[in-house]
């Protein structure tokens, strides 16, 4: 349920409601108006949009989001948390992110394929057989460092709409290029600096939240190393950037990965 | 006060005047010796002399035009002498000869209001009824968030008013049991060319029973001056000939006038002589027009959407759908001055595919489509391909969501009609003053507005209307009708309503012309308030159908 819903149910509601609402005193109309917003905060979808997606009223999005942000600060470990809270609150944003993809040819086309990232798609055993240097090949030695794979992301639930839905699904499955674009290494600090970088770009609530609040559980160095070296790189390279969910990741494996940065306009990140 | 400057050339003018002036025992009637002056030099026509008159309208628009007939027609007023001048060749109105397959892209609506001003001059009876289209509803949203607003005829129709609503015990006016004629429309659609067609037969009709109306057509006011090289002295006082305005042509002629009126739109020529100042500012905007071929049975509205207008709100300005009659329409889609210019180019398939998309499509994936019309005017992009895949999409949202599925979807537009396609500078402006002494302003020299209201032709008939009647009260009462003082009834009544018209249409316009998510939240937000709300939205309907000072039981009359 995102906030464009809301107006046009209310319409449509009205009118069920009170066929002759000319007639009605204003107040009562009024009256009516407010009673029928608290009762489209409490109506969901009518039927699953995707494989997984759980309809929610309004009301039960603003609990959950609630809910998600403070169990995800105190345990950012809670993956779903952290994903539910993203999912809860994104719904304006997830348009606009969808909107600048329809804006942009590469965009769109991800858009009309939808292309999915696991690891039967990837292929990573060819990946591995990359020269070093390349985007492909580093992917993979990220992925191999991390011990982790594209199949362990968080699905999508909560989001009211099939293609935002895709479009929250790709934001997820697209987070560790970033890795490899940026150089940003896999610690606390290294993905609250890629949480500053997406915010930039996207103006996603979830990376704002985490970019905000984050810092909270960092160490005077930690802390220290985030808002001298990579937030300010994180402002810079997000906002000189192309907007990398415009970005068909999966035919770059073969560049070196000093001429994809370029091509995208990202510096590598200094390292510590 | 006392002495008063008769320019009255006829018999019949002079005899009412005394009768006017016996009947007002306070004035007292000089006869001047000027007057013999004047009839002489209208006698014998010469470019080098000046001729007098009472009334020179500057711009044979509809405003002008419409002054004329207004003028002509009253009865005190029908006595003067009347010149108009117009830098374009009139013949093309009366000549008129229009098609039944064919309509001119220059469309506008008219109120009831309106409607009722063209009838009592006699023009609308010489307009061809087949050639207007009641406009019986409106379907107004925002593109962005796709909140609605609607009106129907049958709201305009409530008898009561906003406030009777709020104190329901309020006795209804007398007159609102009348009647059970339903549903008079909100407005008339009709080409501009077919009124202008109207008003110049009302003018010929006027001249040639006899009404002094000298029309100089395809002929330029050159320069306007304050002062006259007179070579006769004239007693020095407040109503000194020498002091009326004296107005060049380009064909050398001269005439001077008691009233000069600027009905010479926005860059009025006359405004700057009396320098009137005028603020405003161009929106980066234009409006594309354009005579458009819909398919009826395409439409989800009631009556397949015959005589409904669309419009909806897209952050870089509002598109409308105006209904013309037999499954034509007419078309302004307010956007940039480059959008504009592209879609003018573009092949006329694409062009429809692309105005189809503006009314049902994202603004992103119309954005996205604008933004791929080559340098050639081609499209770089398959149009119909991208927009059929961004409908399916939506398709499939709205039926699991069951949103929007209840909005009534505008007809297809089918074909353009060749060489329509033509795009206006949009501006707002409006005059510091409307008058000055001798000089008068009406219509768009007075005041300029966005059309997303289809307000500004009956703003300026409306002025029309206001002005005649000052101009008519003052000859009754003995007035200079030049005069500063005759004149300011007119602006007092005419200065407000105008300004409020044009602030509320710009904050509109800029309200619209954005995307930022709390505005169109917000927007959205009061605009189905507005729409839930049966007697506000009365009100507003009144509003734009210059009923708003007609009690409203007798505005349906
Ligand atoms: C795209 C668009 C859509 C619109 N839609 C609507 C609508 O739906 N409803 C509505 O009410 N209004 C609408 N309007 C506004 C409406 O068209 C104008 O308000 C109206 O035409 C103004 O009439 P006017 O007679 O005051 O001025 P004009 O029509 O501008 O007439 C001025 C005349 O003065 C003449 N002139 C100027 N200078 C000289 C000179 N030096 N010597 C001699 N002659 C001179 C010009 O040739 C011209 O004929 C729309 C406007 C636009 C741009």
């Amino acid at each position: 349920m995102s906030f464009r819903i809301i107006p046009s149910r209310n319409i449509n509601a009205l009118r069920q409601l009170h066929p002759n609402r000319n007639r009605l005193a204003p107040c009562a109309t009024l009256f009516t108006a407010t009673l029928l917003t608290a009762k489209s905060l409490l109506e969901a979808p009518t039927s699953k949009l995707y494989p997984g997606h759980v309809p929610i009223s309004p009301l039960q999005r603003g609990i959950l989001a609630v809910g998600s942000a403070f169990t995800a600060l105190a345990n950012p470990l809670r993956g779903d948390m952290v994903a539910a809270l993203g999912e809860t609150t994104g719904g304006m944003f997830l348009e606009r992110i969808r909107d600048q993809m329809l804006l942009d040819p590469e965009g769109r086309r991800i858009l009309r394929e939808r292309p999915v990232i696991t690891s039967e798609t990837m292929q990573l055993d060819k990946l591995r057989e990359l020269p070093d240097g390349t985007f492909g090949r580093e992917y993979v030695r990220f992925l191999d460092d991390q011990q982790v794979s594209p199949d362990t992301r968080e699905p999508v639930h909560f989001v009211d709409s099939e293609e935002l839905a895709y479009v929250m699904q790709r934001y997820r499955e697209t987070h560790d290029f970033y890795h490899t674009l940026t150089g940003l290494p896999v610690t606390v600090d290294g993905e609250i600096a890629l949480k500053w970088f997406e915010m930039v770009q996207t103006g996603l609530p979830m990376t704002m939240l985490s970019s905000f609040f984050g810092p909270l559980r960092l160490s005077h160095e930690e802390r220290k190393r985030l808002f001298d070296i990579y937030v300010p790189w994180a402002l810079e390279n997000g906002s000189n950037s192309k907007l990398l969910m415009n970005v068909r990741w999966e035919e770059w494996f073969e560049k070196p990965v000093e001429q994809v940065q370029r091509e995208l306009g990202v510096q590598p990140c200094p390292q510590v | 006060m006392s002495t008063r400057l008769l320019s009255h050339t006829t018999a019949r003018a002079r005899i009412t005047l005394l009768a006017n002036a016996k009947k007002h025992h306070n004035h007292r009637l000089v006869p001047a010796l000027s007057c013999s002056r004047f009839l002489s030099t209208h006698a014998t026509p010469d470019s080098s002399e000046t001729e007098p008159y009472d009334v020179v309208i500057v711009g044979g628009g509809i405003a002008g035009s419409a002054l004329a007939c207004a003028l002509a027609s009253g009865k005190a007023t029908g006595t003067q002498k009347i010149a108009l001048i117009e830098a374009f060749d009139l013949s093309n109105h009366i000549n008129w000869k229009p098609r039944a397959d064919q309509y001119s892209n220059r469309v506008s609506s008219l109120t009831p209001k309106s409607v009722a001003f063209l009838k009592r001059i006699g023009v609308w009876s010489e307009l061809d009824s087949s050639r207007i289209a009641a406009c019986n509803g409106m379907q107004v949203w925002d593109g962005v968030s796709g909140a609605r607003i609607t009106f129907d005829a049958a709201h305009s129709n409530d008898r009561s008013t906003f406030l009777q609503q709020v104190f329901a015990d309020a006795p209804q006016s007398p007159s609102s049991e009348q009647g059970s004629d339903q549903q008079s429309p909100l407005a008339w659609m009709t080409e501009n060319l077919h009124v202008q067609y109207g008003l110049q037969k009302q003018m010929l009709a006027h001249k040639n029973r006899g009404v002094q109306l000298d029309i100089f057509e395809k002929t330029k006011v050159q320069g306007i001056s304050a002062n006259v090289s007179s070579s006769s002295p004239q007693e020095s006082s407040s109503t000194d000939i020498s002091e009326w305005p004296v107005i060049t042509l380009d064909n050398g002629k001269k005439l001077q006038t008691r009233l000069l009126v600027g009905a010479d739109g926005v860059n009025s020529p006359v405004r700057s002589f009396a320098k009137i100042e005028s603020l405003g500012w161009d929106y980066s905007q234009f409006g594309l027009v354009a005579t458009l071929e819909v398919d009826h049975s395409t439409s989800t509205a009631l009556d397949q959407g015959k005589g409904v207008a669309w419009q909806r709100f897209l952050p870089t300005g509002p598109i409308a759908m105006l209904p013309l009659n037999n499954g034509y329409a007419s078309l302004v889609w307010s956007t940039t001055p480059k959008i504009a210019q592209d879609l003018k180019k573009l092949p006329a398939q694409d062009f429809c595919a692309l105005v189809n998309a503006a009314f049902h499509a994202s603004p992103a994936d119309l954005e996205y489509l604008c933004r791929n019309i080559g340098p050639d005017g081609q499209p770089q992009v398959d149009f119909q391909k991208e927009i059929e895949w961004r409908a399916s999409v939506q398709e499939l949202e709205s039926h699991a969501v069951a949103r929007q599925s209840k909005d009534a979807k505008p007809p297809k537009v089918t074909a353009v009609q060749e060489n329509t396609r033509a795009p206006f500078p949009l501006r707002m402006r409006n005059s510091n003053s409307y008058v000055e002494d001798r000089v008068v302003l009406v219509g768009d020299a007075a005041h300029t507005v966005h059309p997303l209201a289809g307000q500004g032709l009956n703003q300026g008939l409306a002025d029309v209307e206001c002005l005649a009647r000052v101009i008519e009260q003052s000859l009754l009462s003995g007035s200079d009708i030049g005069n500063i003082h005759s004149l300011t009834p007119y602006s007092s009544e005419r200065f407000l309503p105008n300004l409020a018209m044009l602030g509320t249409v710009d904050k509109l316009s800029k309200l619209y012309n954005t995307d930022f998510g709390p505005v169109v939240w917000a927007r959205s937000l009061g605009l189905t308030a507005v729409d839930n709300m049966g007697p506000i939205k009365t009100e507003i309907m009144r509003f734009a159908m210059g009923l708003e000072d007609v009690p409203s039981s007798a505005a349906r009359r």
